[in-house]
């Protein structure tokens, strides 16, 4: 998908959601309104009739009470109804919406640059992200309050009027004054906003530091001391929020002051007026400021939005381009690296090997164009990788992450992510050379079972197991498997390597194994080693390979 | 509902934990609540302001003006009243959630390693989780106890002014709770359901976000974004026809908050017209009439704010079951076998190491004797269980089977031997601070003296000759500029400060180039002397200085 911002994205979907929209609109419209004019008529008709009443049998007996009663009955249904339905269509709504942007911005991020995609694989970068669309979407269920907010102006002041343009307009302004008070006071508290923000973050990250520090801690006594220091920062953070809710409180006081001031106002200056015109100005007065009250709350998160909005523009602005297409690649590709210089021809089954941190599993990742990669580092099929859409290059490999990363959902989504079309035979066959077919079996659902958030139903050696399946379903010329037998006894080591051996003997596959382990190298025709060059002291170096051996 | 027990029970003690939580708020607490109540006193005052001021605006504004100052004041009081409340909220939220973070961090960083979420889970558990605690105490816990409260206020004003106009609220009260009753519980059901259904819809996303490096490489980004969109769209069809019934109980309340002042109304202007259709209760005039009316929406305002805040009850809830397990996870950490004072010997008998949910045990049938002062390098690839074994000592990693005996001590019986120990690993802990406050973590009480000789056996000093500040240097949280090796020979000072008699190196000199590397060397061995040293590594360089290598894996 070609890179999208998000409000063109917001704006295509209000436009296909504008029928409900409205209807929300008027709804919310109808609430305020009838909130308006019941109160007003109540307060009109309680006076009419206590000055009809006062005025002796005969004038109540005249006084018209069925129809101001039957308005009032019909005010308090249509207010009932119209909230009902203003909630159900704006959520409906809200709900198409979402329905529609959420999708589309995966697809997007789909498409961004490879670090985007990298970048989102920690817990608090989605976290931030499915944050931000939540807020997108409260806004798309806040948008009637406008509606509401106007006909709560229009019907307020055109209601006083009858009581004198006085009164309606010492309402209109108090109401707008109101409003303009509210703006700036939700911008105003922006700034504690972002304060508690980065107050949250910096918590979080002395969290990390500390949380991953276990043996030092232990080691010197240091728990509560780390403990302490958290402390501290989660103090600052709730020092920072009370500036926030200390804003928030002045949204409350500066509504109910004007709701006061206008009802007090327009009974005032309507002092001339026949008493029950007076009683209508009062309590119109009042509810036309409070049917305000819900859009100018909206202003209060109307600086999150932005913010949220402006930060999945970024992440959605950050989309490359599409390359120009290549012809797709015919066969199965040599894989050249540059440095070391190494000629990976296809069906071969190479190991790479070295100590953790020297590049290994950044080598998959490259290959797989999860990664950028310099021009001239690293070529498939004699096509530079650096010019090649990524999609060209993954065509050619499947990969078994060491970090077995898996899907939220079944064993059968899991492996179909593979090969959507793979038959139930070929699952089974899949599963059988990972030594997991037994494992699945055994489960209540067998292949429906669902395992879980990363597969966390799971145990370690059976994610990497089922990982490795995955991999295998996937027909290409290479098979990348990052520390496939890690975490596994001597016993199913073993029966994972006759299922490998298994496999690329039926498909004729190459492979590329990182390993730590002896076992598979059994099953490799060549090794490389990768060391650990860096630049100054204790600096790592980028990706680099010292030496290769062939054996 | 097919397990309503144990569901109830679960129900219970979570409310059990969220109560205990908002404890903390002290005080607080009941201010917020308080303020609330004084808002609704406030209310009445407001209507009886309007009331006078109607019935006193005929003589003009100069005989109404107090009553419209009493207006102005009581409206003005509302907002205080109602800001205040929020403070006062805010404050007992603050302290419940500084209490309950203080509480989740200790736990969280007591959960033996092998059971231990990732950091980024408990990160979220300490920050994001008890954040979701704010709206629950703040607003829905003063919300509630004012809703219990606040009607009966106002049903007792208007009851001075008009009892029979108290009655009519009173009865739209009864169907309103009776409504409830029968379909709110299903209605409070379906919103839970609606709310679960919004969440597991959002963690679909966050999990195909956080799994897109997957989806990137198998080239799934059309099948699963249309999987997103199918959830999506099956959630909207399922969740309107939820919603309809959701927003019932949110519609009985507006209907029978409307009903209540339309019914005041029609019954208060038929009585002052003298034309009820039965025998007057009551003789009203227009102040008091007006007074009633004016309260009337009063009555049901307390019962809509509750229902506002019902998600921060709902996200809390979600929160509380999700702390609770945390905690359930938690060991108070043994107190270790009190110091030793001389390098000890170190027997492992027949040891097993085996994480709960994991095939394969870390470490099997491990056995080693080490000599007083001996330094042994345990020399493995990864995954052999060699951090395993040095995190067994410290009472971080389950000793499954076997014996660890320190100078005849059992571990099992000492739980850690953490008092005797002091540490150096790949990634030392540095925190914001001058080079020597990282140094003296290992000893808070050392002297300047004994930091600086600490820092010389480390071979530091060196270091800090070319760095502005030397060993006053602040660092930042990063450690920002300082190299690999700088960092090593911090985490050795602070070793070499606690003076302890065992020593364990867990890879530390991984990730060093070959010429950090050799520097480290002869540090580290010099620092090994009179010491029981155990050093996991895969560097052949870093285990010939060893008296004896061990090959593990």
């Amino acid at each position: 998908m070609i890179a999208m911002h998000l409000h063109q994205l917001i704006a295509a979907e209000r436009a296909r959601q504008r029928p409900r929209l409205l209807v929300a609109g008027i709804a919310a419209a109808a609430v305020s309104a009838s909130s308006v004019l019941l109160l007003g008529l109540s307060g009109w008709f309680i006076t009419a009739s206590a000055l009809a009443g006062a005025a002796g049998i005969a004038s109540a007996q005249a006084f018209n009470y069925l129809l101001p009663s039957a308005g009032i009955r019909l005010l308090a249904i249509l207010r009932t109804g119209s909230r009902y339905g203003e909630r159900l269509v704006g959520h409906d709504a809200a709900l198409r919406a979402l329905a529609r942007i959420r999708p589309a911005l995966f697809s997007s991020l789909a498409a961004a640059p490879p670090a985007v995609a990298l970048g989102l694989s920690t817990g608090e970068a989605s976290a931030r992200l499915v944050g931000d669309v939540n807020a997108v979407e409260a806004r798309f269920v806040g948008l009637s309050a406008r509606w509401g907010m106007v006909a709560s102006l229009v019907s307020g002041v055109a209601l006083l009027h009858l009581a004198g343009p006085a009164p309606a307009l010492a309402t209109g302004a108090i109401t707008a004054a109101y409003l303009l008070l509210a703006s700036r006071l939700a911008t105003g508290l922006q700034a504690p906003g972002r304060e508690a923000q980065r107050a949250a973050g910096r918590l979080k990250e002395t969290y990390a530091t500390l949380a991953s520090a276990a043996p030092e801690l232990r080691a010197y006594g240091l728990e509560s001391w780390a403990a302490g220091r958290i402390d501290v920062r989660s103090a600052d953070l709730l020092a920072a929020q009370n500036d926030v809710t200390a804003g928030a409180g002045l949204f409350d006081l500066a509504g109910a002051a004007a709701t006061g001031l206008a009802a007090v106002g327009a009974l005032a200056l309507s002092a001339d007026q026949p008493l029950p015109m007076a009683a209508l100005a009062a309590l119109g007065a009042a509810m036309t400021v409070d049917g305000t009250a819900a859009f100018a709350r909206g202003l209060e998160r109307r600086g999150a939005s932005w913010e949220a909005e402006a930060r999945l523009d970024a992440v959605l602005g950050a989309a490359a381009p599409p390359l120009p297409a290549r012809p797709a690649m015919a066969g199965a590709p040599v894989v050249r690296l540059a440095e070391p210089a190494a000629l990976l021809r296809p069906g071969t089954v190479v190991a790479i090997t070295g100590p953790s941190g020297c590049g290994k599993t950044t080598l998959l990742e490259t290959l797989l164009s999860l990664r950028p990669v310099a021009p001239g580092r690293i070529s498939l099929g004699g096509v530079d990788l650096a010019a090649l859409p990524p999609g060209a290059a993954r065509r050619c490999f499947a990969h078994a992450p060491q970090d077995a990363a898996l899907l939220a959902g079944t064993v059968r989504d899991n492996l179909r992510l593979a090969c959507p079309a793979a038959t139930e035979a070929a699952l089974w066959e899949a599963l059988r050379d990972a030594a997991m077919a037994e494992r699945v079996a055994a489960l209540p659902a067998g292949l429906d079972a669902w395992i879980g958030e990363n597969g966390a139903r799971l145990s370690g050696g059976e994610r990497r197991r089922l990982v490795l399946a995955r991999a295998y379903l996937r027909p290409t010329p290479w098979l990348l498997l990052d520390e496939p037998t890690e975490g596994l006894d001597a016993a199913t080591e073993e029966r994972v390597l006759n299922g490998l051996r298994h496999q690329l003997a039926r498909t004729g596959q190459g492979a590329l194994i990182v390993t730590h382990r002896l076992a598979p190298l059994a099953l490799c025709g060549s090794i490389i080693r990768m060391g650990e060059v860096g630049g100054r002291d204790g600096q790592q170096g980028p990706i680099a390979w010292t030496e290769q051996e062939f054996a | 509902m097919s397990h309503p027990l144990p569901d109830k029970q679960r129900k219970a003690r979570r409310q059990a934990w969220l109560k205990e939580a908002a404890r903390a708020g002290g005080r607080w607490n009941g201010s917020a609540t308080g303020l609330l109540c004084l808002d609704g006193v406030a209310a009445i005052g407001f209507a009886a302001a309007l009331a006078g001021g109607l019935a006193s605006i005929g003589q003009g504004v100069g005989a109404a003006w107090p009553w419209l100052a009493l207006g102005v004041v009581a409206a003005t009081g509302r907002g205080v009243f109602g800001s205040l409340s929020l403070r006062a909220g805010g404050e007992a939220a603050r302290r419940a959630k500084a209490a309950l973070r203080r509480r989740v961090v200790v736990a969280s960083l007591g959960i033996p390693a092998g059971e231990r979420p990732p950091v980024g889970s408990l990160m979220t558990s300490a920050v994001d989780e008890v954040e979701a605690l704010d709206g629950y105490i703040a607003r829905f816990l003063p919300a509630r106890r004012a809703a219990a409260l606040v009607p009966f206020l106002i049903l007792g004003a208007t009851a001075i002014a008009s009892p029979f106009s108290a009655g009519i609220l009173a009865f739209t009260l009864i169907p309103f709770v009776l409504a409830l009753a029968l379909a709110g519980g299903a209605a409070a059901d379906e919103a839970r359901r609606q709310f679960d259904a919004l969440s597991r819809l959002s963690a679909l996303f966050a999990d195909r976000v956080r799994g897109l490096p997957t989806i990137l490489a198998f080239q799934a980004e059309a099948e699963e974004t249309a999987r997103l969109a199918g959830a999506a769209d099956e959630l909207r069809r399922r969740t309107v026809g939820v919603l309809r019934v959701a927003f019932l109980s949110s519609g009985a309340l507006e209907f029978f908050a409307a009903l209540s002042v339309a019914l005041v109304a029609v019954y208060a202007g038929f009585n002052l017209l003298g034309l009820l259709p039965f025998p007057a209760p009551e003789a009203l005039d227009l102040p008091r009439a007006f007074f009633v009316l004016a309260l009337a929406p009063e009555f049901y305002a307390p019962m809509r704010r509750l229902a506002a805040a019902y998600h921060d009850k709902q996200a809390a809830e979600t929160a509380a079951d999700r702390l609770e397990a945390l905690e359930a996870m938690a060991r108070t950490p043994a107190g270790g076998a009190r110091p030793i004072p001389r390098a000890p010997a170190i027997r492992f008998q027949g040891v097993a190491v085996r994480y709960p949910g994991e095939d394969r045990a870390a470490v099997e049938g491990f056995g080693l004797d080490m000599a007083p002062g001996e330094v042994v390098a345990l020399l493995g690839p990864s995954g052999s269980g060699k951090t395993s074994l040095l995190n067994l000592l410290l009472g971080l990693a389950p000793l499954t089977e076997g014996e660890v005996l320190v100078d005849g001590l059992a571990l099992s019986e000492a739980g850690s031997f953490a008092p005797s120990i002091a540490w150096m690993g790949q990634a030392p802990l540095i925190v914001p601070g001058s080079i020597a406050a990282n140094v003296a973590l290992s000893r808070q009480d050392a002297s300047a003296g004994e930091i600086a000789r600490a820092v010389e056996q480390a071979g530091l000093d060196a270091v800090l000759r070319a760095r502005p500040g030397g060993l006053d240097a602040v660092l930042d949280e990063r450690g920002g500029g300082l190299s690999g090796g700088e960092r090593r020979r911090i985490a050795l000072a602070r070793a070499l400060l606690k003076d302890a008699p065992i020593l364990l190196l867990d890879e530390p000199t991984a990730h060093l180039d070959a010429a950090a590397e050799a520097a480290l060397i002869p540090v580290i061995r010099e620092g090994a002397k009179g010491r029981t040293t155990i050093i996991a590594t895969h560097s052949e360089r870093l285990a010939a200085l060893a008296d004896r290598v061990v090959r593990l894996g």
